[in-house]
């Protein structure tokens, strides 16, 4: 097969050009600009964004989250772990008999897949939108409960 | 008392008591009764219903937990082997304290049709106390119950073993006062005339 | 249990159209079992009487009709309660079972709340996998659940869940069948039907944790387990209970390197599946805080952190000289590794013999020995052969305490094959409940009533004994013995035939009494004469080890009391006390306390602080059971394999290393490179130990005879 120089190379690259052309002279007008100045700037998440994991709590204050532990057992990355305790009269934390007294997912093992959010019977588990989890010690990336945590309604 | 599990139960429970802690208060004649009893069955276990009903009548017409416990040690069960068998059945007093006479009014089918619950109300308002309790003097305890299987006298009452019916409002008034003036208490009657059914039965 | 008559008369009964033969009146849940194939079970139990109570197990049943076409029963049937006859067709796996199943699962989920995410059970739980292998995926049931307490403590151990209790009955039976104190029982009925105990008191059983184990839901739970972990959390690993002589198998469960539940293990030849209370619960002291976890030496009035350099050079300065210079004692729970090592250093290095594993009052010596003089072992049954010897005569010992398991072993031959059990005991012992006759003898008068005993069995013929015997046995009359002993001449005269050719069980704990070895003797020599079996049971987990692997100074040495009057006197200049406490096993405080204050240099070797910590020159920590491979041998001398479970404290070591570390510092060789190699070792020097290698040790161990 014979490769002609015009028709096979040249015009390809040409109409390629001719996009970025068409493109540059659009800018202002039908295209947004594809690049952001991040950190100044922030593009807006996409609604489904699956980053970095909030415990939430309830309107009363309660922590939603029981301590069950069926968010370490759907983790496929193994990086939760719950320890529970129970509430007492004196101190409550959730509504029913368990609370999560730690709470730790290692961010570094995490591959944000939301398991952990399907699995959670109370909705307790949320992943959210602040994706800006770089840190410099490895031992920064144990997020404990105090991190995840919702902070109490006001 | 027998007490159904309560909330904020504190967490160390009390010890049953021991068989030298228990205050025995079967009579010489309950006691020579129990032991006759005892030679009607092959084991012991069988004679736990007998037994009861003589705790029944030697503790007053009710089962509290010290007349389980003296059953249960003089039969060589266990406390809670005796008290799951008392509970089970309606006719030992396990939940509460009775009266000195019972008025067991019956709200099934038969009876509610012929306005059996006329009579409930009548009865609760006359004596002032709700379904399983006791007068404040401690004469009557009123209790509603299932089918007593006279339904031709709908609507019935039982009284200790007596069967009364068709009753009116009048008719209880009437009852009532007779009840009052009897100086014995009719539950203890009946468990006595159950013992001796028991006894005689045996003894053919 | 499967009802299997001794002669065996097969049937033929055919299941989802598989012909096959069982055994008449096997129960139709059992026989699935043979294909393979399973039912769904709550109430069921193999090891308790069926009651019918969950109607789970549901199965169709048909026989064949005249024209040869298998007729079916119009209903289902309880398959737990069905004994299989002749030309029996079940079907488990029809379109009728199946809808049968869903509707019990659907009444059992009417009042069960669905609380999974919070409930201890919650993912090992036959409930939900029931549920979801059989059950509806909805409820239609849109009322309001009964509601009741939750979490009601019905003893130390035992959290009561009503709300989610469907009403099996396993635990009710189990009190009443296999340990047999009845503490359980249904009270009222209906809607408010509570397994419970008489008046809500304590539950004060020795077997309650495993109500817990056999629970199909989440009803009872281990209030020391309570929210630790869920099972997915835990990591679990086959393990023997380390707290008594009977050397339970148990799945040990750990998470993040902590104990967190012991379960009972299934070893047919030991404890079933069953633990009691002590072992179950016995074993949270591997979280404790005061665990040792550094080598300390003592530097003036403090012990310093320290390394095993150190240690060990200060250890062989001290013990240099020695001969009787020196000593050692041993604790329960030391793996046969260890106490052969141990005395492997004390007679190849030090050139001592002064080692001792025994603490009670008496200590027998090298010419007590059973096998020695009347040619007997201390030790001829095993926990199983009791289920069958329709003989038992327990002797001063209180069972249920001592030997938890073995009494559930006894017990079950009472109760189903209805074995003879006589109890001789000063105090009154859980046994009395179904002993066919009590001994209450007056204390300290032991040897007396076993010479009556043995006196009487030969005046009625039922032993034979040679003349000397005789005549130093007539003094022994039944009015003598019942003065004595205060148990009455005819419960003499009773017991007496029962306990002629009866498989006799006492323990080590005759020991702490007035004259054990006349004890011992005599009612060896009546099991030998009447034709019954002698045992003398260990107590402690690896007491039987100790004697095997022989820690006892009969090689010339001093006993336990010799050593620690020794250190007293200021003959034994160096001690080392090897995981035990002599303050809680030693019965003389006072002269415990002077030896160790005036012992000149101690080695304590613990897992945890103990009272001997205080006296110690130098404080070795040493790794728990659960912390090092090696092997136990139990009370009826069966060895069995402990592996690694948890990490080591510290710098913890197993007690073999440190010892076969010091023997090549004083003189080198090849040491045992792991425990595997030390057996290997044992088995050179002990030849009973030859079967016991570690390739033998799965499955329920190796006897040794």
């Amino acid at each position: 097969m014979s490769v002609n120089l015009f028709k096979d190379v040249a015009k390809p690259i040409m109409a390629g050009f001719g996009i970025t052309r068409r493109r540059l002279q659009q800018r202002t007008s039908k295209y947004k600009d594809v690049t952001v100045q991040y950190p100044e700037q922030r593009r807006e998440q996409y609604p489904r964004t699956r980053w970095k994991h909030a415990l939430k709590r309830y309107d009363s204050g309660l922590e939603k989250c029981i301590g069950c532990s069926l968010c370490a057992g759907a983790c496929p990355a193994r990086c939760i772990y719950v320890e529970a305790a129970e509430n007492t009269d004196g101190e409550r934390y959730s509504a029913g008999e368990r609370y999560a007294v730690r709470y730790e997912i290692n961010m570094i093992r995490c591959i944000f897949c939301g398991y952990c959010q399907d699995a959670c019977p109370t909705g307790a588990i949320v992943l959210e939108k602040d994706f800006e989890l770089a840190n410099y010690k490895r031992e920064s990336f144990i997020y404990t409960k105090e991190m995840l945590l919702d902070p109490m309604p006001k | 008392m027998s007490e159904l599990i309560q909330v904020g139960a504190p967490n160390q429970r009390p010890k049953a008591p021991r068989a030298d802690e228990l205050n025995l208060r079967f009579s010489p004649t309950a006691i020579s009764e129990l032991e006759a009893l005892k030679t009607h069955y092959p084991d012991l276990k069988s004679c736990v219903l007998p037994g009861l009903w003589i705790a029944q009548r030697e503790y007053g017409g009710s089962l509290n937990g010290e007349a389980i416990a003296e059953v249960a040690h003089r039969l060589e069960r266990s406390y809670a082997e005796v008290e799951g068998v008392a509970t089970f059945y309606s006719m030992y007093n396990t939940h509460h304290d009775v009266g000195r006479h019972k008025i067991e009014v019956c709200t099934c089918l038969s009876c509610h049709v012929n306005g059996a619950y006329r009579i409930w109300d009548y009865l609760k308002s006359k004596l002032g106390v709700g379904n399983k309790e006791t007068t404040p003097d401690g004469m009557f305890t009123l209790e509603e119950v299932e089918c007593l299987d006279a339904c031709d006298r709908a609507p019935l009452l039982q009284i200790g073993d007596q069967y009364v019916g068709p009753v009116t409002e009048a008719d209880i008034d009437r009852i009532l006062a007779d009840l009052r003036s009897k100086s014995d208490s009719t539950v203890v009657q009946m468990a006595d005339e159950i013992v001796k059914v028991h006894l005689r039965d045996g003894n053919k | 249990m499967a009802a299997v008559a001794s002669e065996v008369e097969l049937v033929n009964i055919s299941i989802n159209g598989v012909a096959l033969q069982v055994p008449k009146g096997e129960l139709i849940v059992e026989s699935v079992k043979r294909l393979g194939l399973e039912i769904p079970i709550f109430c069921y139990h193999p090891r308790m009487k069926p009651v019918g109570m969950c109607r789970m197990c549901l199965v169709e049943v048909g026989f064949p009709g005249p024209d040869g076409n298998i007729r079916k029963m119009p209903k289902p049937q309880a398959g737990c309660t069905l004994p299989a006859s002749e030309g029996m067709a079940i079907f488990t796996d029809t379109e009728q079972i199946h809808r049968d199943r869903k509707g019990v699962l659907e009444f059992l989920l009417v009042n069960h709340p669905l609380d999974c995410p919070i409930c201890d059970r919650g993912g090992e739980c036959p409930l939900q996998n029931n549920t979801l292998f059989y059950g509806p995926s909805t409820s239609r049931f849109l009322e309001l659940k009964r509601h009741l307490p939750k979490a009601f403590p019905l003893s130390k151990y035992v959290t009561l869940d009503l709300e989610r209790c469907i009403q099996c009955g396993r635990c009710v039976r189990f009190t009443e069948e296999i340990s047999g104190d009845s503490q359980l029982a249904f009270r009222f009925r209906g809607a408010s039907m509570q397994p419970s105990t008489f008046e809500l008191t304590d539950f004060e059983s020795k077997f309650s944790g495993n109500v817990i184990e056999i629970c199909p839901v989440g009803a009872l739970t281990n209030r020391e387990y309570r929210f630790r972990a869920r099972p997915w959390d835990l990591e679990t690993k086959p393990a023997i209970c380390t707290v008594c002589s009977n050397g339970c198998n148990i799945w040990f469960d750990h998470r993040a390197g902590r104990m967190v539940r012991t379960n009972g293990r299934t070893n047919e030849a030991i404890n079933e599946e069953w633990t009691c209370d002590r072992g179950k619960f016995g074993h949270e002291f591997y979280n404790d805080s005061n665990r040792v976890k550094h080598v300390m030496v003592r530097n003036g009035d403090a012990l310093v952190e320290s390394d095993w350099p150190t240690a060990y050079d200060a250890i062989r300065m001290a013990f240099a000289e020695g001969g009787n210079r020196v000593a050692a004692l041993t604790g329960p729970s030391n793996s046969n590794e260890d106490l052969y090592l141990l005395k492997k250093l004390f007679q190849t290095r030090f050139n001592s013999n002064n080692f001792d594993s025994r603490w009670t009052t008496y200590l027998p010596t090298a010419e007590d020995d059973l096998q020695k003089k009347m040619g007997v072992s201390m030790v001829q049954n095993t926990i199983a052969d009791f289920e069958s010897m329709s003989k038992v005569f327990i002797f001063g010992s209180s069972l249920a305490d001592e030997l938890p398991i073995l009494f559930l072993r006894v017990r079950k031959g009472w109760f189903n094959n209805g074995n003879k059990v006589v109890v001789a005991s000063d105090k009154p012992t859980d046994a009395d409940s179904f002993a066919a006759e009590v001994l209450r003898y007056r204390t300290g008068t032991e040897s007396t009533l076993a010479s009556g005993l043995l006196a009487l069995a030969v005046e009625k013929g039922l032993a034979q004994v040679p003349d000397a015997t005789r005549q130093s046995l007539s003094k022994y009359t039944a009015e003598h013995v019942s003065d004595e002993t205060g148990v009455s001449v005819d419960a003499l005269h009773r017991a007496v035939e029962l306990v002629a050719g009866a498989g006799i069980i006492t323990s080590h704990g005759i020991f702490n009494t007035s004259q054990p070895q006349d004890t011992v003797e005599t009612l060896a020599g009546l099991a030998m004469t009447t034709n019954g079996s002698f045992n003398c049971y260990a107590l402690g987990a690896n007491d039987q080890g100790a004697l095997d692997m022989g820690v006892v100074p009969f090689g010339g040495g001093m006993d336990t009391h010799s050593i620690l009057q020794g250190c007293i006197d200021g003959t034994v200049k160096a001690l080392w006390l090897v995981g035990c406490d002599p303050f809680e096993l030693h019965p003389d405080y006072d002269l415990v306390e002077k030896a160790l204050e005036n012992v000149h240099f101690l080695v304590v070797m613990a897992d945890h602080q103990n009272g001997a910590v205080p006296f110690a020159s130098v404080l070795l920590p040493e790794t728990a059971p659960a912390e090092q491979d090696g092997t136990f041998t139990n009370m009826e001398r069966r060895v069995q394999r402990m592996p690694q479970v948890l990490a080591a404290k510290g710098s913890a070591k197993p007690a073999w290393r440190v010892f076969s570390e010091l023997a090549i510092r004083i003189q080198p060789e090849t040491p045992p490179f792991g425990p595997a190699d030390c057996m290997k070792e044992i088995a050179e020097s002990i030849p009973s130990y030859a079967v016991a290698d570690y390739a033998n040790l799965g499955g329920e161990g190796v006897l040794i005879r």
